[in-house]
């Protein structure tokens, strides 16, 4: 019995094999090589916003010619996969010296004693007027301070001007009622019952905890809070009553009764940027997305409305922490790059670089008013606008994450459609769902 | 009578221990230690740690680990994220699995033989399989578009109505098993070409000799045939369908995109749990219960090929 | 012989090349949209109502890929990452196949379906304890260290069992024995150039596997230079956009390896392997 079996190929494609692998190997040798220690210091940076990049190796430049020497790497990825990244690298010891990361994770790093609290003279200089109290009180935790502000997100309304002149609306809504009511006369819907184009794009569908972030817009300006903190110290949901029944309703009248927006229809930046939207709430970043895309868009960014004439105006302030790695060799040079780092020139540039905004003080944003006048409202807020952020407590992400898993569902429930009873039952099981969380995390309490 | 044992278990040993058959175990466990060094030290360790930490609550940052025994599992046999996960899986797995099979069963065999067409069809029927997950769930997002997509468009053309694909609760677990099926069709034609290829002619010649037409040729000599390789793409692809995450966590994300709750999945919600939340026990816990619930599935499927008198060598 | 083909069958090959195509084109249809966008400028990324081609081409991505970051490197590091793992698999695939296949040994059973079972744990699971044991290997941030778990694949063997047990007859390995040959030469000159198809298979699988991987590099990379493709491209998504035009350029130079090592590989599938004058 013969195997016929082609011996030439065979014996070719081993050979092909094995000078794949010796390529390969001869490869990893060369690679395998842990970095050679340097004389002077190495800061590493993880960053999970990849468009800070280029301006974290800016200003690690210009740094490198007041300290020469010292050399900066900078790594990056998205976010949540950078926050997985962390997690696992600084408890054991492997990550960077710097890094920046969101107040979830950072309090967790803090109660495991990973982060030091920041040395005298940057406490000092965090307190010392660089920033306003709304601010440096976000990164204090129980009398000291902990890392230093890089930037700060604030929400504003983006109008389209043009949409607005068409439809004989003199300028921007003030109020949700002046809101709905310029959403109901921009909007389009064409034959087929298909809208083409919404008047207010809000945050209907999709996953995350940035649907419970964007419905907190509508709650807190109608007079609520996703979580109010008690005089004991412990929390309560702040949203089981008039003010959360009433932003409810309105996503629901949006979605329903008036149909000024639809989950079907493109959403956020780039449908405003499209066109395909004549109002949007969201953050700084929106203006680079327009420039880039759509240039000649004729638009105008105002504050978020209040509620009614006699409300307050409310407006979320998110900063975003950059920490020194509490294992880190390197701390007294770290210290001193972030120091650089959130002065007032390096605060400009980053605006400028990528159109996130900055809550430092004695910053002159003249420059970048004068070719983009839309920053104004994001770093120059109108005084009379009340400031609200994330509490900064464990289990607060996931509050809102399992709150934004019922949402979308609530959006476009018929049943609640002119059916305040409804609404109410509603509330009264997403505020279920965040005190019993609190109550995991024994930090429920009503008085 | 210690004596009459010890002339039997000799016996056996002679038996069964022959030269030859030392020689061949002696083989089999060289062979195969550095292939289960590499197992156990990449696999069945780490899996074997996760597996311990689903009974201990473990918040990866916290250096407190309490022991907690049955408690993450009593909590998710009461999560309402996880039953909906585990429904949403096992409906995603099932239609993904049976529809790129049934599909790409023809389509090997179409493309089994050796036309120039074939390589053309092979390759671009296997395109979708190497293709990154994040552009891909893109272009995807556009061909569902409610307004504009290319779905709507032709079902425009026969004078249907417009599927909300994406965003409609009800149907974009559907439109993501589309997805699936489209990414998982290539897959499984390469591998049944493969079993098709290895059919040996001898035995297709002969069936032809006696007089079986083309359908009862595939039925009684290809299918059977195939048993092996089908009991592969089977498995394999519930395996890899229970263990969808990129393709749904993307389609997910941002403000144009399906509703979570509606196509949320195991992994995503182990993710979650682990890296969100913080609850690498309770996540462990998850993870344990997805592998029994495959593994079930996985033998039951062992057990349907070895019921039909498939060759087990 | 004449072949007679009667209309309808030939009206059958039709129909089944009409189905085909359009299978064809909707198979291929997302790629073309992501290269076409990939020669897109920004201003026409995202208009309304989309086009698929663009009005004014640009190689612009292209070129701005290497300029943000160092692409050409990530490329070499995918490249020798996914090589060195696809040799791996398929000799350890081989190997350990052959084994379950042909040969019984005490624990046998249990050690495939242990093998098997692993496979299905989803590796997020696992991820940490893993990255814990490679710190106390030393090898965070280390090309080794990144290679470490695509050396291995529990589907690899799975295949190399089903096809070696269905398409090998044992009556070949006996007759080596017979001739007086090793187990290791019937292993090297029987069963692996028998086995060229599904080693081919794998190759395909493991080379996409390991070009694809994504959160495992992330953990271990600490270093920029150690980046593969997949990392590369998160450069360009940022916290809430997308600069698409780039993240497409990128995907499709991704593609390109794969398709290459698809096609070279493809027709080692196809061919048979003929086995004449078998006895039954």
């Amino acid at each position: 019995m013969t195997i016929r079996k082609s011996r030439s190929t065979d014996i070719a494609r081993r050979s092909a094999l094995k000078s794949v692998a010796a390529t390969g190997l001869a490869v990893a040798g060369g690679m395998s090589l842990a970095p050679t220690a340097r004389a002077a210091p190495t800061l590493s940076i993880w960053t999970g916003y990849p468009e800070l990049v280029p301006y974290y190796k800016a200003v690690a430049a210009d740094f490198a010619k007041t300290k020469p020497g010292v050399e900066v790497n900078v790594l990056s990825s998205s976010l949540r996969e950078m926050e997985q990244k962390l997690s696992a690298a600084i408890p054991t010891g492997t990550g960077p010296d710097i890094f920046d990361i969101g107040s979830g994770i950072s309090l967790k790093f803090i109660e495991a004693g990973l982060l030091d609290a920041n040395p005298a003279d940057v406490d000092g200089y965090l307190k010392g007027g660089a920033w306003n109290k709304f601010t440096v009180d976000w990164f204090s935790l129980k009398g000291k301070t902990y890392g230093l502000p890089i930037i700060e997100g604030r929400a504003a309304m983006y109008w389209n001007r043009a949409m607005f002149k068409e439809a004989g609306i003199a300028g921007p809504p003030t109020t949700y009622g002046e809101l709905m009511a310029a959403a109901k006369k921009i909007t389009k819907i064409d034959a087929t019952g298909k809208m083409t184009r919404s008047g207010v794009s809000m945050r209907l569908s999709g996953q995350g905890s940035g649907i419970t972030e964007k419905f907190r817009f509508v709650l807190e300006p109608a007079g609520g809070s996703l979580l109010v903190q008690m005089p004991s110290g412990k929390w309560s949901n702040g949203f089981d009553n008039d003010a959360g029944r009433k932003a409810l309703q309105f996503y629901v009248d949006v979605v329903q009764k008036d149909k000024v927006d639809d989950p079907k229809v493109p959403h956020d930046a780039a449908a405003f940027a499209n066109g395909q939207a004549a109002m949007l709430f969201r953050e700084a970043w929106v203006i680079g997305e327009i420039k880039k895309t759509n240039p000649s868009l004729d638009y105008g960014v105002a504050p978020i409305p209040r509620w009614d004439a006699s409300g307050p105006y409310k407006g979320i302030v998110q900063p975003w922490g950059v920490y020194v790695n509490g294992k880190s060799k390197e701390k007294a040079t770290c210290w001193d790059f972030l120091k650089f780092l959130t002065q007032p020139a390096n605060a400009l540039k980053i605006t400028e670089m990528t159109g996130w905004g900055s809550a430092r003080n004695g910053v002159d944003w003249s420059p970048l008013l004068k070719q983009t006048p839309q920053f104004e409202v994001f770093v120059n807020p109108p005084k009379d606008v009340i400031p609200f952020a994330d509490p900064i407590i464990g289990p607060f992400d996931e509050i809102q994450s399992r709150i934004a898993d019922r949402l979308p569902g609530l959006f476009v429930d018929p049943s609640l459609n002119n059916n305040p009873a409804k609404v109410a039952d509603a509330i009264k099981q997403l505020a279920t769902i965040a005190d019993n969380i609190l109550k995991q995390a024994g930090m429920y309490g009503t008085s | 009578m210690i004596a009459r044992l010890a002339d039997a278990s000799r016996s056996w040993l002679h038996e069964n221990f022959t030269r030859d058959n030392w020689r061949l175990l002696l083989f089999c466990y060289v062979a195969l230690a550095p292939v289960l060094l590499l197992f156990g030290y990449v696999r069945a360790w780490p899996i074997l740690k996760s597996f311990v930490l689903s009974f201990y609550k473990w918040e990866l940052i916290n250096p407190v680990r309490p022991f907690i025994g049955w408690l993450n599992y009593e909590m998710l046999l009461e999560d309402e994220n996880f039953h909906l996960a585990l429904k949403n899986t096992a409906v995603y797995s099932i239609s993904t699995v049976m529809l790129s099979t049934l599909l790409a069963l023809p389509l090997a065999i179409f493309l089994a033989r050796k036309s120039r067409f074939s390589a053309i069809y092979q390759t671009l029927y296997f395109l979708p399989v190497i293709t990154p997950m994040v552009p891909m769930s893109i272009a995807w997002k556009w061909i569902y578009d409610y307004n504009h997509g290319i779905l709507n468009y032709l079902l425009s053309l026969v004078g249907l109505p417009s599927v909300a694909w994406l965003t409609d609760p009800d149907i974009a677990l559907w439109a993501l098993i589309i997805m699936g099926v489209w990414k998982m069709l290539g897959y499984s034609m390469i591998l049944l070409l493969v079993g098709i290829r290895n059919i040996p002619s001898t035995y297709v010649e002969a069936a032809a000799i006696d007089g079986a037409s083309g359908w009862r040729q595939f039925r009684f000599v290809t299918l059977p045939l195939l048993k092996p390789i089908l009991l592969y793409v089977f498995v394999t692809s519930t395996i890899n369908a229970f263990n969808v995450f990129t393709q749904v966590y993307v389609m997910t994300l941002g403000s144009q995109s399906a509703p979570g709750q509606a196509v949320r999945v195991i992994v995503f919600d182990i993710y979650q749990n682990a890296f969100q939340y913080f609850r690498m026990g309770y996540a462990s816990a998850e993870a344990v219960m997805l592998t029994l619930i495959v593994l079930g599935f996985t033998l039951i499927q062992f057990r349907i090929a070895r019921d039909k008198a498939g060759q087990d060598g | 012989m004449v072949s007679h083909r009667s209309l309808a069958s030939r009206l059958l090959t039709l129909l089944a090349h009409i189905v085909l195509c359009a299978g064809a084109a909707f198979m291929v249809l997302p790629i073309l949209w992501m290269a076409a966008t990939s020669f897109k400028p920004a201003t026409e990324v995202s208009i309304w109502p989309p086009r698929l081609l663009p009005d004014a081409p640009t190689l612009e991505n292209y070129r701005g890929i290497f300029e943000d970051a160092p692409f050409g490197q990530f490329f070499v590091n995918s490249l020798s990452l996914s090589l060195i793992a696809t040799v791996s698999v398929a000799v350890t695939s081989l190997v350990a196949g052959a084994v379950f296949a042909k040969y019984r040994f005490p624990g046998r059973q249990f050690l495939f379906m242990a093998i098997l079972a692993t496979a299905i744990v989803p590796f997020e699971s696992y991820m940490i304890p893993l990255y814990l044991q490679l710190i106390s290997l030393g090898w965070i941030n280390t090309f080794q260290g990144i290679l470490l778990p695509t050396l291995f694949m529990s589907f690899g063997i799975f295949l190399l069992r089903q096809h070696v047990s269905s398409a090998i007859p044992t009556e070949l390995l006996e007759a080596g024995r017979v001739d007086g040959a090793s187990e290791w030469w019937i292993l090297a000159r029987v069963i692996a150039p028998l086995s060229a198809p599904a080693l081919s298979a794998i190759g395909i699988f493991a080379f996409i596997q390991a070009w694809a991987a994504f959160i495992w590099p992330l953990m271990v990379a600490n270093e920029q230079s150690l980046f593969n493709m997949e990392l590369g491209l998160t450069a360009f998504q940022f916290r809430f956009s997308t600069d698409y035009g780039k993240l497409m350029a990128g995907s499709v130079l991704s593609v390109l390896p794969m398709l290459v090592i698809f096609v070279i590989l493809r027709r080692r599938i196809i061919e048979s392997v003929a086995l004449t004058g078998m006895k039954g």
